[in-house]
């Protein structure tokens, strides 16, 4: 409490003031403390810029392919070109984007800010994981610069599509080199972040003091330990059948080329919740704290992400329905659990608002768009949960659209992120002004681009088709698509220029802007080095609130 | 507009299919539809409702509730969905029976063969339709091969795929199947409407991915018999497709007429 008031006398008047140094002497700058730095807080900070280049050179790919496919039998790029287009956008967007900006980027800044830890468990290691993961995406984009181009099978890059004999040349290797490097950052981030939550809890902070984004983080460590190694293991498996004249994959050869779908979707479909689960974590921060009340179903919401986490491990074959390979009733059965756990969050993010003072800043409106965007992609997903359907949407654009529902409706929460803890992280306010526009523009051109994918598919369009005949009936609905795609495009450069201009210029925030709750806003903004000089007493999920509110603690019962 | 149209069509958007197996397909995408739109619009409402009711005004000095937990409330919210998910299953576990029943004897099995970038439909009898589209311009359908089926009866197809994973799709069966090495996939289509319909390989397999496209020409039974008489056993009818691969056999005719709109 008294901690909290004198928090409060630190000004910020006209120049910015000399944080607590607690280990004396000079400091490396700029260029030299992003490389050397093993603070959380540059890694994270590292994490999330690399992963907003990724995300707007992937953005720009997705522009290409709109461009190419605006009309029918057009050739604005070649067949091969396309390929790429999809193949990077999608990896750049999986590996180095999506996952990585959260789970790395705000997990590296916030968890142990969050639980009062003054770094990581193993710092160097933390840096190590960091460089590997620039590596990653170094080697993706070399691909590029080779003489047969970048990847060209998709993603998720099916064997025997994927051999030496059908993608001859090194763009293939430099994308399983790429994904395999990106891969192994996250398996070291994960031991680290899973050791840093066991080990380093300030005194008071129980796992279930914990706020929810760590709740989350933690469960998607977990399953960055489980899914990443198989998929690094397929990886090494199409390296010898390529390089080493394995026959893995070679059906010819006495191979398997299904063995390449299960191993990859073994770990495909936990990464989907590994990307989720974090951008569900920040969401229900933000929810909170904009309501200015506590999460609602706390304890309900941890189990919710510990049975999605359990049941995510058990529904890979979703993806292969249409394989004729697998037992259809249990993989079905498993995936539709998953919308279980998945309304519990949404009644709990609901009954967190009810009967709350809730604040409508660009923070919150991205919730707001993460909220009704998710939903929608859950209801599509339970549609493709079901073989039958599936049976016939598989690989249409029904199926594109469902997963950027979801994929993007997270993004949303992230953006939602990026405007709620910008302050912490430079002491500035992003502009609000053009935070609103910016989700305007987002939120418009998002829906534009994908709500009509969904017709698309159901009249029969496939996904990754570089061009299509005129008389299909897809024209009118593709042009939408595309039209809405510069819209998004639009939005996102309105809110990278607020991004980058409010660094320097952006309202002075102070120490805790939104009334947080968690103890990340009980340190300065930004906060110092090894993050707090002392605690404030950590009594509940969230400590920040009850040491500011004493009048307004958690009602206790139901 | 008759594109937007669609969406607000009774069958919450689907087309129809032009199969026996259609029947399953749809009744279980309008169960979908009976569930996840009303349960969309409940929370769609539900968070709408919260935010504007409870929304800070200028001058609002409200106190927030700061309560947290609501056991039966969140009881009946893990219960419900649970039931909810449970039906669903039900429903689709029979559809899946139904669209899933191979055919002891089917009336005619066809083997489909994809490979880069085309199909070949081999007959019983040794007759192939054989062809690969024509790279330079996705509007022709001079190239395509064409299946040839007859309508009203239970055609078994037997998909083969000849080098990388390719699908079997054609939008009026809603169906998908995919063509692996290694794995020996056989569907049973039942055609209840003659017609011409369009068809794709839908899993991506290459550089001319996007040209991989065949007709199905679904005929009345007793034309498809006319049809099938006049095919020598070892006989080809093929569309751009190179000497190579045409093997041993002779050719008989070459190109489909087929043209415009599928739709009909």
């Amino acid at each position: 409490m008294t901690l909290l008031e004198q928090r409060t006398s630190i000004t910020f008047e006209g120049h910015e003031p000399n944080l607590m140094e607690i280990v004396p002497g000079p400091r490396p700058h700029g260029i030299l403390k992003y490389v050397t730095s093993t603070d959380h807080k540059q890694i994270g900070l590292n994490y999330l810029i690399t992963a907003m280049i990724a995300f707007g050179v992937a953005g720009l790919m997705a522009l290409v392919m709109r461009t190419q496919l605006i009309v029918p039998n057009n050739h604005f790029v070649s067949e091969n070109v396309y390929n790429e287009m999809f193949t990077i956008h999608g990896t750049l967007m999986l590996f180095v984007f999506a996952g990585p900006f959260a789970f790395a980027g705000f997990g590296n800044y916030l968890v142990p800010l969050m639980i009062g830890a003054p770094d990581m468990a193993f710092p160097r290691f933390n840096n190590l994981s960091y460089w590997l993961y620039l590596g990653g995406f170094s080697l993706l984009m070399a691909g590029f610069l080779t003489n047969n181009g970048a990847a060209q099978f998709g993603w998720f890059g099916y064997a025997p599509l994927t051999e030496a004999i059908h993608s001859p040349g090194p763009g293939a290797d430099l994308w399983l080199a790429g994904i395999g490097l990106t891969g192994l950052s996250g398996i070291f981030t994960a031991v680290n972040i899973i050791t840093t939550v066991f080990t380093l809890r300030a005194p008071g902070m129980v796992m279930f003091r914990m706020p929810i984004f760590v709740w989350n983080i933690l469960v998607t460590m977990f399953l960055i330990l489980l899914a990443f190694p198989v998929l690094t293991s397929a990886f090494a498996m199409l390296w010898i059948d390529r390089h080493l004249n394995g026959d893995f994959f070679r059906a010819a050869h006495g191979g398997q080329p299904i063995l390449w779908q299960n191993l990859f979707w073994f770990f495909g479909h936990p990464e989907v919740y590994i990307l989720a689960l974090p951008y569900f974590g920040i969401v229900t921060e933000i929810l909170a704290t904009m309501s200015r009340k506590p999460v609602f179903g706390y304890k309900g919401m941890i189990a919710a992400t510990l049975s999605i986490g359990a049941l995510s491990m058990g529904v890979w074959a979703h993806h292969m329905y249409t394989t004729g390979a697998v037992l259809l009733p249990f993989f079905a059965a498993m995936s539709l659990l998953i919308a279980v756990p998945t309304g519990i969050k949404f009644f709990n993010w609901i009954g967190t608002m009810w009967r709350g003072t809730i604040v409508l800043n660009t923070a919150m409106l991205f919730c707001l768009g993460f909220l009704s965007m998710f939903l929608f992609g859950g209801i599509t997903g339970v549609i493709l949960a079901q073989p039958v359907l599936d049976f016939q949407l598989h690989n249409t654009y029904f199926v594109v659209a469902h997963f950027h529902y979801v994929l993007l409706g997270g993004i949303m929460g992230g953006l939602g992120g990026l405007y709620y803890w910008y302050p912490k992280m430079t002491g500035r306010k992003m502009s609000e002004k053009w935070g609103k526009l910016g989700f305007a523009l987002i939120f418009l051109g998002f829906n534009l681009t994908f709500f009509p994918q969904h017709d698309l598919g159901l009249r029969g369009m496939p996904r990754r088709i570089e061009t299509y005949n005129a008389g299909m009936g897809w024209n009118f609905l593709n042009e939408l698509s595309s039209i809405g795609a510069y819209i998004t495009g639009v939005g996102v450069l309105v809110t990278a220029w607020n991004f980058f201009s409010s660094w320097r210029k952006g309202e002075i925030a102070g120490d805790n802007p939104w009334d947080g709750q968690t103890l990340e806003w009980a340190c300065s903004s930004p906060p110092p080095d090894h993050n707090f000089e002392a605690l404030p007493p950590i009594r509940s999920e969230r400590p920040v609130w009850d040491a500011n509110h004493p009048d307004m603690l958690t009602e206790v019962g139901h | 507009m008759h594109q937007l149209t669609g969406l607000l069509a009774t069958n919450f958007g689907s087309p129809s299919g032009v199969t026996t197996q259609d029947h399953y397909t749809r009744e279980l995408w309008r169960l979908s539809g009976y569930f996840s739109v009303p349960i969309g619009l409940l929370v769609l409402g539900l968070i709408a409702y919260a935010v504007l009711r409870y929304r800070r005004r200028p001058g609002d000095d409200r106190k927030p509730a700061q309560f947290q937990y609501h056991i039966p409330l969140e009881a009946t919210y893990t219960i419900i969905p649970l039931v909810i998910v449970a039906v669903i299953f039900g429903f689709m576990y029979s559809a899946e029976n139904h669209v899933n029943k191979i055919a002891a004897k089917p009336a005619v099995a066809i083997t489909v063969d994809g490979f880069q970038w085309g199909w070949r439909f081999v007959y019983p009898n040794g007759h192939v339709q054989i062809g690969t589209a024509d790279y330079n311009n996705i509007n022709t359908n001079n190239d395509l091969p064409v299946l040839v089926m007859p309508s009203n009866e239970t055609v078994q197809l037997h998909v083969v795929s000849l080098d990388v994973v390719h699908t079997f799709y054609v939008k009026e069966f809603l169906f998908n199947r995919d063509l692996i090495p290694g794995i020996n996939n056989v569907f049973d289509i039942n055609v209840t409407k003659p017609g011409l319909y369009p068809g794709q390989c839908n899993n991506i397999c290459g550089e001319y991915h996007a040209y991989m496209r065949f007709l199905v020409d679904v005929m009345a039974p007793a034309q498809y018999k006319a049809w099938y008489a006049n095919q020598p056993a070892c006989s080809i009818t093929t569309a751009g497709v190179s000497a190579i691969q045409k093997g041993n056999c002779s050719v008989i005719n070459a190109g489909s007429n087929f043209s415009g709109n599928t739709q009909g």
